[in-house]
């Protein structure tokens, strides 16, 4: 063996140089004793060398170099771990003849060489046992250091180490001593030293097994429970662990014989189990229903999103359940050293799952009887967590769960598509005649409302698809279409299915606002422009509110004569002719045509005794869509202000038709300087009696009928008008109309609170028309009168032959014909006696009324009607009356 | 041996000596070299330095040598 010569020969000198190196304190000792302890050394490092020590590393250069750099930085030389790699990096170029053929041995040795010095010098040299052992023998207490110091431990753990290793390895170190005494010179072949750490060991092993069965037959291996506890939390009954209907949950029987703690551990383990037992027989239930009865799309999103979970947790299971195979891959060869997963490793696994199949069973149990939105709303209570974890496991399971709702919103939003074959959206709809579409056809259904949706944002979306099946069912439109397109352009997203999801509320809040920007705007313009809605309000406003004078003084001329015949008897035909040429000789005939024709005559039902006055009214056929404003109560209320309306010109016309007859002119007061002086002075106290209450009544009249006109309607129509400029869609728009039909009806005293105020007015205007015909009938006698002492004074010479002529008539009641002058004024006396009795009486009544109308009107709540009262009482004469 | 062969081993050398004592080995030149030709020769680098660890590491105890029989 050459290569053997030469290996002892350099260990040679190296015991050499290193036993030199060492400073000689000794060397005043014995020679002899300096040889045997140069042998001893020379022998022991034989020893060491031929020893099977192998380096506890793979051979990698570069490796290596990168280790010593590393740790020399982290030392905290950085200038030294620059060098060394330089240094290094010359080193490793040098290659070919002369070089070195092993310079991983040689990195390797000078790191184990300056790691040894570095963790010696920590022991501060005072630990005499290790730095004395060659003498001792005690070998493999000092070498397992070379190899733990490896992993940087504390000094101390060290030590510990290898003083367990010493005790154990004494007895073999004794067996072995021998044979590497005898066989120094066979070098590395004799010597065996024990230092790796020994699962080889077939009487350990043996034990070990040994013990194993032992456990076995004496309780259940805790493996077995593991694989046991798994079984369990996949629903399935294991070998021990089974489900106990008892106790509700998954337990050890009590015949097996386990520590109370695993069984406590086990239980609770096995919550798991249960939880999901629970969450999955709830999926099942659902799946299994599913097709039958309404778990609805919402209950469907849920399950799938609770399955992807439990899918989650499976994949979870399967890898403990690989792992629970394989050993703990422990350095420390300890006998307890069981399979991977004990109970205790599953407790930490298991947190996590616990966690979140908690919740899936709390929502599981919340969500039970819930359907839709609702549901998407309780789950969404959940998700209000604080824990990041449980915050972010709701979202991604109300992102699925709610994905069908968002949906229901989109399409409803920009094609007013109600997809909802299970009522779980929040916006309900009904079959309903399109003159209701708007509003009765769709409403909002609180319940299935998520709590994520604002209420507000619930009825923009609401109005959004309802303008929109408004603009298809009513309007027949069909460009909203390009308006939504644009609304989704606009909101960003695409008009896609899925695009919107949950967490995204802004997204969707967005898309909701443009969509109903659009789609109002558009419903507006339709209704602006292309239905005329202005037009057709301000129509209304002129003729069934009586704003167009002219025509509404025609119409009044027209019908009257036809109007006071009994309400039976009038056709309805003629009055529309009536109608119709009242609009040609108004200046209502240069309306519009489309206008026009939907004027109508209505004749109210009608009881025996009412007059065609009591019946007539005007009507306006508002058509589709614009019946969705004028509906048939708002018609009603137009009719009723159409009949106040109505009463009040007639009641002005008969005055003003009064007004005519009573005119005094020259004539009459020529006639009644020829009258008797009685008569006379009868006769024009009665006509001055009629005429003050005539001045009375139209001073009452004017003022009201002013304040109707101008105060009531022209201020509401006014504001009317303004906020129809700003209504920005239909909603708003409706609003306006009812503030508007609703400020008139209250202004005009035909609310409900100025009921008692109405009928007063009402009695009122009856007595003023009965106070016309009086009046009428006063005039018609005295005209008479004046025709009857006319004629005789006139042509005097026919005299006696007119008054014969004039006497076959006088046997007629009432007729002063054919008397004489003094009968005649006897007549006139007793008839004018009579009228002032009877404009006495009227004039009594009617200023108790109006008394009592005047002390009615200032507890009316309504703050305009103080003009009323103002105007009617500007002298204060009637409060100085009363 | 040529030069050329030569002049790569004392550079190799010096190398060596310059990171042993950068990682504090204490080292000299002479028992490197001698390490050096074992690593070459074969010899297990581990069992080299565990052979230097010990042969070194008594001689700041050889005073303390006559004590030793007392300890553990």
């Amino acid at each position: 063996m050459d290569d053997g010569k030469a290996v002892v020969d350099l260990v040679k000198q190296l015991v050499n140089r290193l036993l030199a190196a060492q400073p000689a304190p000794n060397s005043t000792e014995s020679t002899t004793t300096a040889q045997s302890h140069h042998q001893q050394a020379l022998r022991y490092a034989v020893r060491i060398l031929s020893s099977r020590m192998t380096p506890s590393i793979a051979a990698d250069e570069a490796a290596m170099a990168e280790s010593i750099t590393r740790r020399l930085a982290t030392q905290g030389n950085s200038s030294d771990a620059l060098t060394f790699a330089d240094l290094y990096s010359k080193f490793a170029l040098k290659t070919g003849p002369g070089s070195l053929s092993n310079k991983w041995a040689l990195l390797y040795l000078l790191k184990a060489i300056s790691e040894d010095r570095k963790t010696h010098k920590k022991l501060a040299q005072s630990d005499s046992r290790v730095s004395s052992g060659i003498f001792k023998m005690s070998v493999p207490g000092g070498l397992p250091a070379l190899f733990d110091s490896e992993s940087n431990g504390s000094s101390n753990g060290i030590s510990d180490i290898s003083r367990r290793k010493l005790d154990k390895g004494r007895h073999d170190d004794n067996l072995r001593n021998l044979p590497v005494k005898e066989t120094p010179e066979k070098g590395w072949s004799g010597g065996v030293l024990m230092v790796s750490r020994d699962p080889e060991n077939a009487r350990d092993m043996a034990y070990r097994e040994f013990a194993n069965l032992l456990k076995e037959e004496n309780e259940v291996s805790e493996g077995v429970i593991v694989r046991d506890v798994l079984y369990a939390c996949q629903g399935i009954d294991g070998k021990y662990v089974r489900f106990d209907k008892v106790i509700d949950g998954y337990a050890l029987p009590d015949t097996l014989k386990v520590p109370r703690a695993t069984r406590v551990m086990v239980r609770k383990l096995c919550e798991l189990g249960w939880l999901f037992r629970k969450v999955n027989g709830y999926i099942s239930e659902s799946m299994e229903r599913f097709p039958a009865e309404e778990v609805g799309t919402v209950g469907q999103a849920f399950c799938a999103a609770l399955q992807d979970e439990l899918s989650e947790y499976y994949k979870l299971l399967a890898v403990l359940e690989a792992q629970s195979m394989n050993p703990i891959p422990l350095v420390s060869d300890s006998a307890s050293s069981g399979n991977y997963l004990s109970l205790r490793r599953l407790s930490v696994w298991f947190a996590e799952p616990m966690v979140k199949m908690r919740l899936m069973a709390v929502l599981v149990d919340s969500c039970k009887v819930l359907r839709g939105g609702a549901m998407a709303g309780a789950i969404h209570m959940h998700a209000q967590h604080g824990d990041p974890l449980v915050h972010e496991f709701m979202k991604r399971l109300l992102r699925r769960v709610s994905s069908p709702l968002f949906e229901m919103v989109r399409s409803w939003v920009l094609e007013g598509e109600l997809e909802d074959i299970f009522g779980e959206f929040f916006v309900l709809g009904q079959p309903v005649k399109a003159e209701s579409l708007w509003r009765e056809g769709y409403h909002l259904h609180t319940a299935m409302l998520p709590s994520f949706i604002s209420q507000s944002l619930a009825h923009r979306i609401l109005r959004t698809g309802k303008s929109i099946n408004f603009l298809r069912v009513c309007c027949e439109d069909r460009s909203w279409a390009d308006a939504a397109t644009e609304s989704a352009a606009a909101a960003g997203t695409t008009t896609r299915r899925g695009s919107l999801g949950y967490g995204e509320t802004d997204a969707l809040e967005s898309l909701v606002t443009e969509a109903a920007k659009r789609i109002d705007k558009h419903l507006m313009d339709v209704m602006y422009t292309q239905y005329k809605f202005k037009e057709h309000c301000l129509a209304i406003k002129r003729y069934l509110l009586l704003g167009q004078g002219d025509f509404v003084q025609y119409l009044m001329d027209i019908v009257g004569p036809e109007l006071s015949e009994p309400a039976n008897t009038i056709s309805s035909f003629k009055l529309a002719g009536l109608l119709e040429s009242a609009i040609r000789s108004s200046n209502a005939q240069y309306d519009d045509f489309d206008i026009l024709d939907r004027l109508r005559v209505k004749m109210m039902p009608h009881n025996t005794g009412d007059r065609g006055w009591d019946v007539f009214s005007l009507e306006y056929d508002a058509r589709v869509p614009l019946n969705t404003v004028f509906t048939e109560s708002v018609m009603a209320k137009y009719l009723r202000i159409f009949n106040f309306l109505w009463k009040l010109r007639r009641v002005e016309h008969a005055l003003i038709g009064a007004w005519k007859m009573m005119k005094p002119n020259c004539i009459t007061s020529h006639f009644f300087s020829k009258l008797p002086r009685a008569v006379k002075l009868q006769l024009t106290l009665t006509s001055r009696r009629c005429q003050v209450l005539w001045d009375e009544m139209n001073h009452f009249l004017t003022n009201l009928q002013y304040y109707i006109m101008f105060e009531v309607l022209e201020v509401s129509w006014s504001n009317f008008s303004n906020e129809m400029e700003v209504a920005k869609d239909l909603d708003d728009l409706l609003a306006a109309h009812e503030k508007y039909l609703h400020s008139i009806v209250e202004k005009s005293l035909l609310g409900e609170r100025s009921q008692a105020l109405y009928k007063t007015l009402f009695v009122l205007f009856d007595l003023i028309l009965r106070f016309r015909s009086h009046a009428d009938r006063l005039y018609e006698g005295i005209s008479e009168l004046r025709a009857r002492s006319a004629d005789p004074s006139l042509p005097a010479r026919d005299k006696t032959k007119s008054g014969r002529h004039l006497s076959t008539k006088s046997s007629e009641p009432g007729s002063w014909l054919g008397e004489g002058r003094k009968a005649v004024t006897q007549r006139a006396g007793e008839f004018l006696r009579n009228m002032g009795q009877d404009i006495d009486s009227i004039s009594k009544e009617y200023s108790s009324l109006f008394g009592g109308f005047m002390s009615q009107l200032p507890v009316q709540q309504h703050v305009d009607l103080k003009f009323l009262m103002f105007r009617l009482d500007f002298t204060e004469f009637y409060s100085h009356v009363s | 041996m040529d030069s050329e062969a030569e002049r790569t081993a004392r550079e190799s050398l010096e190398l060596a000596f310059q990171m042993s004592n950068i990682l504090d080995t204490g080292l000299d030149r002479h028992t490197l070299s001698i390490l050096i030709s074992l690593c070459d020769l074969g010899l297990n680098p581990e069992a080299l330095a565990a052979v230097v660890k010990e042969l070194g590491r008594e001689t700041p105890t050889t005073p303390s040598i006559s004590t030793t029989p007392s300890a553990p």
